[in-house]
């Protein structure tokens, strides 16, 4: 194997609450991801899997251990402009139309007007939308923004697409469409992805490896390698092979 | 389209018929007033028409004295929000003497500032300067900060600086709100001008108009500077809704 791209070393996260109390969000954190690799952190709410990605992001300072990734802080990474985030909820800016927050990172990243404006295009059509690029927010399904959302974070050619739980508003339907899609972008683009779920079947369905998380304290309770051959399309959530992955991850909650 | 000839349809027979009422004496049998203590509308729009010019050029006075304000005052509470924003420890406690600003009434105020400034119309603008600065302060220091979740994540993930994310983030935010407030403040600044007038030395202005002529028992006078006002305030609150409408058409208010 090859040395790890994202090294997770002891990483723990204390809260420290108004009335002097402490909350451990995570503890004693050791994970390695390889490059182009798909993860998945998985867990029930309260298990510091969101926690865990802002501090893979550097939205947040773990209050012990370290993340190194190709040998730089998260910081570092971060001023380079590698990480793609997309959120829970789209965050687009209302003011601003489909394109024009698409292009919001890369006008902050200085990137030339020209370079926009062809990488917007390219984006939307890979997300399915190139015929909304003129719409305002609020004229876009939830799904569509989410699309939008998800081409912003693509548009500035990250090298790490890290997804808090992106589809977790959505309907069944539409979550199901859009893991296909992500599946397929991915598989066009090869970045390394992190992405936070509370679904078992969604992280089945998109992984290479799903890291399962256990709540008070934080903690990693299992990783579980996804052997499903790739590419992936949406009928495999029906052979007997993912549903032996859903049951043996979902086991594993009844374990701890 | 047949909605919206009806829903204009109403409010505009509610007021014929308040003008009708008025007109033919109700409302003075109603409130056992005289016709001069409550002269009837057509008395005052003959009154209004053959004085014309001079309501108007009074009228220019307080609304370009009013409007004046409305521009200092609201740069000011702006520039107050923003630096609220930039510098939040010492902001907090500009905004906890901009909101205690806010409750002092204009009455009290318009006496004080009479003593400061010379002239009727630096006294007026002081005025309408502070009432306007407060309503902006606090409606825009409310949209540069309630943000969506995330959204400034989002800068700070892609490096953004603060700088960029007031230009970019905070200030694009904040344009309902600063619509909000001057939509209040419209309102307002021409009644802190009016007031202001009350108090002053001045002999011009729709505030002067209305005590002098209330003074001298003109009353049909009196009331056709109070239908100026009236008119000049609607006319100007259209137009910040037609600015507002134009400018942030991507905004829930305007869907």
């Amino acid at each position: 194997m090859n040395t790890p791209e994202i090294q997770i070393k002891n990483v723990g996260m204390v809260y420290q609450v108004n009335n002097g109390e402490e909350i451990v969000a995570l503890t004693d954190i050791n994970l390695d991801i390889q490059e182009g690799e798909f993860i998945s952190l998985l867990g029930p709410s309260g298990c510091g899997k969101t926690t865990l990605l802002r501090i893979i992001a550097d939205l947040l300072q773990p209050t012990s251990g370290s993340v190194s990734i190709r040998g730089q802080s998260p910081k570092e990474i971060r001023m380079q402009h590698k990480y793609g985030i997309v959120f829970q909820s789209p965050v687009l800016y209302d003011w601003r139309t489909v394109r024009r927050n698409v292009c919001m990172p890369m006008e902050i990243m200085g990137i030339p007007k020209k370079e926009r404006t062809a990488r917007i295009t390219r984006m939307l059509e890979l997300v399915g939308l190139r015929d909304f690029g003129n719409k305002y927010p609020f004229e876009l399904s939830g799904g569509m923004q989410q699309r939008v959302g998800i081409a912003r974070a693509l548009a500035l050619d990250p090298e790490f697409l890290l997804m808090d739980e992106p589809f977790s508003a959505l309907d069944e339907f539409t979550r199901e469409k859009l893991n296909e899609d992500l599946l397929s972008i991915w598989s066009k683009t090869k970045k390394t992805v992190i992405f936070v779920t509370h679904n078992i079947p969604e992280s089945v369905f998109l992984s290479d490896r799903v890291v399962v998380l256990s709540p008070h304290p934080g903690r990693i309770s299992a990783i579980v390698d996804i052997d499903l051959p790739r590419p992936r399309q949406n009928s495999i959530r029906e052979t007997s092979e993912f549903y032996e992955h859903v049951t043996k991850i979902r086991r594993s909650f009844e374990g701890v | 389209m047949k909605n919206k000839v009806i829903n204009l349809l109403w409010p505009l027979a509610f007021g014929v018929a308040i003008i009708l009422l008025w007109q033919f004496g109700i409302f003075h049998k109603l409130l056992d007033l005289k016709p001069f203590q409550l002269p009837v509308p057509s008395e005052i729009a003959s009154t209004l028409a053959a004085n014309l010019p001079k309501t108007l050029h009074d009228c220019g006075v307080t609304i370009s004295g009013a409007l004046i304000g409305l521009i200092i005052g609201s740069f000011m509470g702006f520039m107050i929000a923003a630096m609220a924003t930039f510098f939040p420890k010492w902001g907090y406690g500009g905004m906890i003497v901009v909101t205690a600003l806010n409750a002092v009434p204009i009455v009290a105020l318009s006496p004080i500032m009479n003593l400061w400034f010379s002239t009727g119309m630096a006294q007026k603008i002081g005025v309408v300067t502070v009432v306007c600065m407060a309503a902006m302060a606090i409606n825009a220091y409310s949209g540069l900060n309630n943000l969506k979740p995330h959204s400034i994540d989002l800068m700070y993930s892609v490096a953004a600086n603060k700088w960029t994310i007031f230009k970019k983030l905070r200030v694009p935010n904040s344009l309902p709100y600063i619509f909000t407030a001057s939509k209040i403040n419209i309102a307002s600044s021409i009644i802190a001008a009016i007031i202001s007038e009350y108090f002053a030395s001045s002999t011009s202005g729709l505030g002067f108009g209305i005590k002098d002529n209330l003074r001298k028992a003109e009353m049909a006078m009196g009331w056709s500077y109070i239908v100026v006002a009236s008119l000049a305030g609607v006319i100007l609150y259209c137009i910040i809704l037609l600015v507002e409408r134009d400018a942030i058409k991507w905004h829930a208010s305007q869907k």
